[in-house]
């Protein structure tokens, strides 16, 4: 028969664990309101401005600015947006497959690394790909100085011909329960064909060339730092959800041990008993 | 021949202003002001920091963006820009403190060319947000 001690330690460590898993949920609930707010206000932003950039890169000569140059070359660095911390689905390795996938593309190409997040570098690190930068703890210190900052190096890598093209690997923020990963060139920035609108006559102030230098600046950096934004609001909605079913999982395995504790409970009373009226029948005889 | 003109104005942190029917839209563009009204040329600048205000109506409602910019194409007129704020939403003890500080920086001499830029950029943020205030 089973030890009832035991089964009565398991419950305990399993109340236990469910406490964190709800307490780890309630933080990350909390969280994620304010990073949900975040990413919606600053997504308007980001599609005017792509908007803009499309009306005005469709009427300029591509190689205007070292930023299009969609130039031919094998070097390729992927900027992976992973979490800091674990427990959250699958939320890291979801990042990482994609990773291993758009290295497999790129197989003959030579690949290198941008990593943000702790458990990404845990992952990378013992493989055979350079890591150009890392930005750990970023969902602690992240803001806008720190995209423009990101931009600028990415930028300068880029334009002193280092690298030839650039991606982003992030997860998107679709609902709470949903996160895409998306994988996105960053550089060189190719613009969308614009349909229809009357592209002729363009009034530029200051002018073409000073709008385009400004513009396509800002652009990389809202990218980024919109990046980073559905990043850190998915990651909180992935860790909500993952710990609400552990919490959810955890509610029933202690159901279940605890029926099974008091089945086991009144097995050992009912032969307890037996024993009792054995012997009392023995000795009667 | 419409009207009336769509305005949108956006921030990273918000959605300022979205209007379907605006009659004027003024903005402080990079040589000089202009006033925008239904029918415009199609065009595109980069904005100075100052006062943007629109029309609507008899109403005039006016902000203070900084730095940004300003398209206008078939009667849409979208402004993005740094930072926006209505009248009533600035901070003017800020604003006079920042600009005693950008002031005071551009006493320095030997300062490098990028920070006298920074430095008069601030000045004029500043301003823009104090000049408003007069006016009230």
């Amino acid at each position: 028969m089973p030890n009832l001690r035991d089964v009565k330690q398991r419950i305990k460590s399993t109340k236990n664990t469910q406490q964190m898993t709800k307490a780890m949920k309630l933080v990350s609930a909390s969280k994620l309101r304010k990073a949900q707010e975040a990413i919606q206000t600053a997504r308007p932003y980001g599609h005017k401005l792509r908007d803009v950039l499309n009306h005005l890169v469709a009427r300029c000569n591509n190689d205007l600015h070292p930023l299009l140059d969609n130039r031919t070359g094998n070097r390729v660095l992927l900027v992976v947006i992973t979490a800091d911390r674990g427990l959250c689905g699958g939320f890291n390795s979801n990042i990482v497959k994609m990773t291993q996938e758009l290295i497999e593309e790129n197989k003959d190409s030579d690949i290198s690394l941008f990593i943000a997040g702790k458990k990404g570098l845990d992952f990378f690190q013992s493989r055979p790909y350079p890591i150009e930068d890392k930005y750990l703890g970023w969902t602690k210190d992240f803001g806008y100085l720190k995209a423009v900052e990101i931009g600028e190096m990415l930028a300068q890598l880029f334009v002193e011909n280092k690298s030839d093209r650039i991606y982003m690997v992030y997860n998107e923020f679709k609902s709470i329960i949903q996160q895409e990963v998306i994988r996105e060139q960053l550089l060189p920035i190719v613009p969308e064909e614009v349909d229809g609108g009357d592209m002729t006559d363009y009034i530029f102030e200051p002018d073409e060339e000073a709008i385009l230098e400004d513009l396509l600046k800002e652009y990389m950096t809202t990218q980024i730092y919109r990046a980073f934004l559905e990043s850190s609001a998915s990651e909180h909605g992935a860790r909500m959800t993952a710990m609400d079913a552990a919490s959810r999982n955890a509610k029933e395995m202690i159901g279940k041990l605890t029926l099974f504790y008091n089945r086991t409970r009144q097995a050992y009373i009912t032969k307890e008993l037996i024993e009792i009226v054995n012997g009392a029948e023995a000795l009667k005889g | 021949m419409a009207d009336k003109l769509f305005l949108a104005l956006v921030t990273r942190e918000r959605e300022v202003v979205v209007d379907p029917d605006v009659d004027q839209v003024n903005i402080p563009g990079f040589d000089g002001d202009m006033g925008i009204m239904a029918d415009h040329a199609p065009l595109l600048t980069i904005l100075r920091p100052g006062r943007f205000s629109y029309q609507k109506g008899d109403e005039e409602i006016e902000l203070v963006i900084s730095h940004g910019y300003a398209e206008v194409t078939n009667n849409r007129v979208t402004i993005l820009a740094e930072s926006a704020e209505f009248l009533h939403e600035i901070d003017h003890e800020r604003a006079e403190t920042a600009r005693a500080a950008a002031e005071k920086l551009l006493e320095e001499t030997g300062l490098e060319e990028e920070a006298f830029k920074e430095a008069q950029d601030k000045l004029f943020r500043a301003l823009a947000r104090l000049e408003t205030k007069k006016s009230d």
